[in-house]
């Protein structure tokens, strides 16, 4: 085990046990390793916290928690990154931005696909899309 | 910055492996054509720039934010399952 210093106190982590980004994150190349930490709380959000830059933390979900049909296509140089055969298993993300007022909003403009079984994801831009980088939650009717 | 005059079906070649060309030129619009490997990734440089401006933005929260919102998010998916 390994231990490093965050905005949220130490962590400690298995290094063989990383999210394994092997781009980086778009315009954050250098953040190249995650460590997967469970949220205390239930729900849809969790996080991930680089290792190589210990103040950079993401809040993640699975956007179709919010989007039902929201879909994305995995093509084959993606697939190649991810080190996906055939019919191994892959997952959309999405980064979650959480400001002050507590309004987040999803960032479904620029995806991560993640494969569970090579550990690796890659974020992508849709840049076909009209998806915004700052998508609000849809209203949830609450009767 | 390097700065080239080009012609109408003319190319620049960068590296061994990716050639741009400009197709057409109308009013204050070029469009250019890219030939790439297809794992270059190519983007228009203002949604990249959106992108990566958003991606600092998420980096920078408060996890007693995170905490709170926790206890009040609802999902469609739970949402559809109550229903």
């Amino acid at each position: 085990m390994e231990k490093i210093s965050t905005r949220f106190g130490e962590v400690e982590y298995d290094p063989e046990n990383l999210l394994h980004f092997p781009t980086g994150m778009i315009g954050l190349p250098h953040l190249k390793k995650f460590i997967v930490m469970p949220n205390k709380k239930k729900g849809p959000l969790f996080w991930i916290q680089s290792t190589d830059e210990p103040d950079y933390a993401f809040v993640l979900t699975d956007p179709t928690n919010f989007f039902l049909d929201y879909a994305v296509e995995f093509n084959a140089p993606e697939k190649q990154t991810l080190h996906i055969e055939q019919d191994d298993p892959c997952f959309v993300l999405v980064v979650v931005t959480v400001p002050p007022d507590q309004k987040i909003t999803l960032n479904l403009a620029a995806p991560i696909l993640f494969s569970p079984k090579s550990n690796r994801a890659i974020q992508v831009i849709l840049e076909k899309s009209d998806y915004s980088t700052k998508t609000p939650l849809p209203g949830i009717e609450t009767a | 910055m390097l700065v080239l005059t080009r012609k109408i079906g003319e190319g620049i070649i960068i590296g061994d492996d990716i050639t741009l060309k400009v197709i057409e030129i109308k009013g204050g619009t070029i469009r250019i054509g890219i030939d790439a490997p297809p794992d270059k990734k190519i983007y228009r440089q203002e949604v990249y720039e959106r992108i990566v401006a958003e991606n600092k933005d998420a980096a920078h929260w408060n996890m007693i934010d995170l905490d709170s919102l926790s206890d009040n998010l609802t999902t469609k998916k739970e949402n559809n399952g109550k229903n």
